[in-house]
């Protein structure tokens, strides 16, 4: 261990990264860390919803729709967490060339827009019943509107290549000019007036949310992150499988040629 | 179709998404992105001319009246941002949010007397969100919904306590 | 206007791509498993 170490001290960081790279060690680990996460994600969603939906007061004048956000805010918060771990995976695949984080790139893609486009339906059917309308193009609305056409294009555009690893520099590329996007997300409804309201979950103030409302929603958002990881976690496991069994197919084929 | 073909065209509709993207973008965000115009700024942001455009403010208290239009239930109501405040008429139905003392976003055109004529009212909500039982103790307290958002939720509990 | 539809619409439609979402991983992770284990004279452990 120790000679591999003095082999290239001039790479700490990078060699410490690419342990991960090996995709049995990867396979094993993740294998581990996997049941639990996705439990522990299934358990506190569960609860969360069925404390949200049949346990918690309804609001003063929103009554029983409020329920709705029980669902909406977990979708909007990890459409956009799931962005921004898009984003990281990218930085990870362009400046290390990391070949876990091109795979799990490509895996988050279509995780990230199905929340999104959760989000946006539920919001849709929420806003119906309270505002007055399905859609109103104000500047919440239309910047999530544009992290889902973002996700869209990184989806499509990863897999246009026949390169592979062309594919995966463009979609990291357009992932990470597309992070413009998210503090436009975050800070519409203050830069602009909008007929969304402002966040009532902010890390500066107070919620200005009842306390009965507060923990149910948190359960259902803490229980979709380990839910997101666990699913990225899954696919990508599934994509290093996929992958080795290409390159062995690929092997067998040369050989019998 | 061959391979060739299949990438331009995925790669076509990756450029044709982004420039739909960036075109609602700036559809939307144009004059600054605002949704709407408050009472007191009409003057300088409203479209000049007959052109439809969005007002947004609060229902003054004491302000709503129901009238009949026909057979169709109309209202009227003063939408105010607290600086200034103009007469809107609406004809058709409401949303379920819309109160005095609530944000509102009305759709219409000003007329030459100086009222609104609305097409659409859209209520707008706040960020605050209580349990009933909380708003029955708070009015019982002195709260008016009809004059503005509920004390700070920080407050509640005191309010609770103290009522 | 009652709101019901509209929550079990919210419920239901966040459900179904959730419940997907899943199934799709778990099918997809059993098939590459699988595939795996039949090519692979390293995966006989």
């Amino acid at each position: 261990m120790s000679d591999v170490n003095t082999a290239s001290p001039a790479l700490p960081a990078s060699r410490n990264l690419h342990r991960f790279a090996n995709p049995g060690r990867f396979l094993r680990l993740s294998g581990r860390i996997l049941p639990p996460v996705a439990l522990i994600g299934l358990a506190l969603t569960v609860a969360g919803l069925v404390w949200g939906l049949f346990f918690s007061p309804a609001d003063w004048q929103q009554h029983d729709a409020v329920r709705i956000m029980y669902v909406h805010v977990p979708a909007a918060w990890l459409a956009s967490f799931g962005y921004a771990s898009l984003a990281i995976a990218s930085i990870a695949s362009l400046v290390w060339r990391h070949p876990l984080a091109d795979l799990a790139a490509v895996e988050i893609g279509p995780v990230g827009a199905a929340f999104t486009a959760l989000c946006l339906a539920t919001g849709s059917l929420w806003g119906k019943p309270m505002w007055g309308a399905w859609w109103v193009w104000d500047a919440r609305m239309t910047s999530v509107l544009v992290l889902f056409f973002l996700y869209l294009g990184h989806i499509a555009l990863v897999r246009a290549f026949d390169d592979q690893q062309r594919g995966y520099r463009a979609g990291a590329i357009l992932a990470l000019v597309g992070v413009v996007n998210l503090p436009i997300i975050k800070y519409s409804v203050d830069w602009w007036n909008t007929l969304h309201q402002p966040a009532s979950i902010t890390l500066t103030g107070a919620p200005t949310m009842a306390p009965s409302m507060l923990w149910p929603l948190l359960l259902v958002a803490v229980g979709g992150m380990f839910g997101f990881a666990a699913l990225v976690t899954a696919r990508t496991r599934a994509a290093v499988m996929e992958r080795r069994i290409r390159a062995l197919t690929l092997a067998q084929v040369r050989a019998q040629a | 179709m061959t391979r060739k073909n299949r990438r331009l065209m995925l790669v076509g509709g990756v450029v044709l998404g982004l420039g739909t993207a960036t075109v609602l973008l700036f559809q939307a965000f144009r004059s600054t992105g605002e949704l709407f115009v408050v009472p007191s700024k009409i003057a300088a942001n409203a479209p000049k001319g007959d052109r439809a455009f969005r007002l947004g403010g609060m229902v003054e208290a004491g302000s709503l009246q129901h009238l009949q239009e026909g057979t169709k239930p109309a209202v009227e109501f003063r939408v105010s941002d607290g600086i200034a405040s103009v007469e809107v008429k609406f004809v058709g139905i409401l949303p379920d949010l819309f109160r005095e003392g609530q944000g509102v976003v009305t759709l219409g055109k000003l007329r030459p007397d100086g009222t609104f004529a609305a097409q659409e009212v859209l209520a707008k909500h706040d960020e605050n969100y209580m349990p009933g039982d909380m708003a029955d103790e708070l009015k019982r307290t002195g709260w008016k919904p009809e004059n503005g958002a509920p004390p700070a939720a920080a407050l509640w509990n005191a309010a609770k306590v103290g009522g | 206007m009652t709101h019901l539809p509209f929550i079990l619409a919210a419920y239901g439609l966040s459900i179904v791509v959730v419940g997907w979402l899943c199934v799709d991983a778990i099918l997809r992770t059993r098939r590459a498993r699988a595939t795996l284990d039949r090519i692979d004279p390293r995966a006989q452990r």
